[in-house]
């Protein structure tokens, strides 16, 4: 899968996985921070939960350790990257 | 107790008393699902994605009541299911990914109680919490642990309510098991439909209630009771017995609420007790507004309450009228003619 294409299918996953309310895709800036006061979501620990449990269930992707979930879900472009390093192609 | 405010949710116009200026709505559905208003106002966005439909109507009921009195000691719902469609999302998830990880929000909302717990921390709320979900009794339960509270003299002041939310597994096991009707009928032809089951509904009414009358009190709530498996004539002793403990007789209700809901397999309860004992009462009804749900007989204290404060209900409501002025109702609500409340009310 090309990145824009991954980028687009996770930002569709995101908003369904959090019930973002009025937030489109284009809304979700690649390298805006998921978390924190920088962020525009104003995402909180329970949606990190639940964005690992998405990267589990869509990507068969299981993190275990929190130092390195905090990296991966910094932004989109670091939840791609890791999507496309970790994956394994059928 | 004495109703001091009041909101509800409903399948009519019911949250800005619009129903009282432009009259009913007429549904022709299976399900009559409820109009909610925009919640955006009064809950931040984060909260209101993660809520359930029936923690969405329960906050957006309550919380313009607890923001606007902030003296409220504790929260006591009524609701059978809860947020049913989380609960059976988070259950089928538990199946689907093989107990793995499963998503914290449909199990953080799966519970019979999140709409009170939700309650208690959006509002602050730290006293006195309970649920209770007895079915088609759930908020007659409500209304008597708010009396006990009261009577103990624990607290002053209370909000109650009932809510519930349709959910699709549910109505379809409901559906085969033989409670809704098999044709679609319109909610004006509900009650004379004349076969067997009911339609599907949903709400939530929400009540600030006060232990001591006062100046702006709109009704009270004098008594509550209710009876399981009952035949016809044991409904007609309980509910002398009922009146006689708050040194009444039949004659002195002026009107009642009767759960008339359509299925021709129930309704003659409400036609028995009238033949009965109340022959002289003005006679009102509310399923075909809201269809049936169980908690619905918050819809009708919401809608007797109403009364009371002076407001015209629809005319589709009353289907029997005396002359005598209204001053005490009886509310009678069964469900599935298993279940059945009481509830009495009086002019404050």
């Amino acid at each position: 899968m090309e990145n824009n294409d991954l980028k687009l299918k996770l930002k569709n996953q995101i908003i369904e996985y959090l019930n973002l309310i009025d937030v489109e895709v284009d809304d979700l800036k690649d390298d805006a921070p998921l978390f924190g006061p920088d962020g525009d979501l104003g995402l909180d620990s329970i949606d990190s939960v639940e964005l690992l449990v998405l990267l589990e269930r869509e990507y068969k992707l299981k993190i275990t350790d929190p130092k390195e979930g905090r990296k991966i879900l910094e932004d989109i472009n670091s939840m791609v990257s890791y999507i496309e390093d970790n994956v394994v192609s059928d | 107790m004495f109703i001091k405010k009041m909101y509800c949710i409903s399948p009519q116009n019911t949250y800005n008393n619009e129903i009282f200026e432009e009259g009913t709505e007429i549904h022709t559905e299976s399900q009559f699902w409820a109009k909610e208003p925009r919640y955006k106002s009064m809950v931040p966005l984060n909260l209101l994605r993660r809520m359930s439909k029936s923690v969405r109507m329960g906050v957006g009921t309550a919380m313009p009541l607890i923001n606007e009195f902030d003296d409220i000691e504790g929260v006591i719902i009524g609701s059978a299911n809860g947020s049913i469609k989380k609960s059976i999302s988070f259950l089928n998830q538990i199946v689907e990914y093989n107990e793995g990880t499963l998503t914290p929000t449909d199990f953080v909302q799966s519970t019979s109680n999140s709409i009170a717990g939700t309650l208690a921390l959006m509002g602050k709320i730290t006293g006195y919490n309970n649920t209770h979900v007895n079915n088609g009794i759930a908020f007659e339960s409500a209304l008597l642990d708010a009396l006990l509270l009261f009577d103990e003299g624990q607290v002053k002041r209370l909000i109650i309510g009932g809510v519930e939310e349709i959910s699709q597994a549910n109505y379809n096991i409901d559906v085969l098991r033989g409670m809704f009707k098999k044709e679609t009928v319109s909610s004006d032809n509900l009650l004379s439909s004349g076969t067997e089951g009911t339609v599907s509904g949903e709400g939530a009414a929400m009540f600030v209630v006060d232990a001591c009358k006062s100046n702006d009190s709109i009704a009270e709530i004098v008594d509550v009771d209710q009876i399981c498996f009952p035949d016809k004539n044991e409904i007609v002793d309980k509910i002398r017995s009922f009146l006689d403990r708050n040194n009444l007789v039949p004659d002195d209700i002026d009107a009642l609420f009767l759960g008339y809901n359509g299925d021709a397999r129930t309704d003659f309860y409400y036609d028995y007790i009238q033949k009965q004992i109340f022959q002289q009462q003005s006679v009102f009804v509310y399923k075909n507004l809201v269809a049936d749900f169980y908690t619905v007989s918050s819809f009708a204290v919401w809608l007797a309450a109403n009364l009371f404060s002076g407001k015209s209900l629809p005319e589709e409501t009353m289907i029997k009228k005396s002359g005598k002025k209204i001053n005490k109702i009886l509310i009678y609500n069964h469900y599935e003619g298993t279940q059945h409340g009481f509830i009495l009310m009086s002019a404050p």
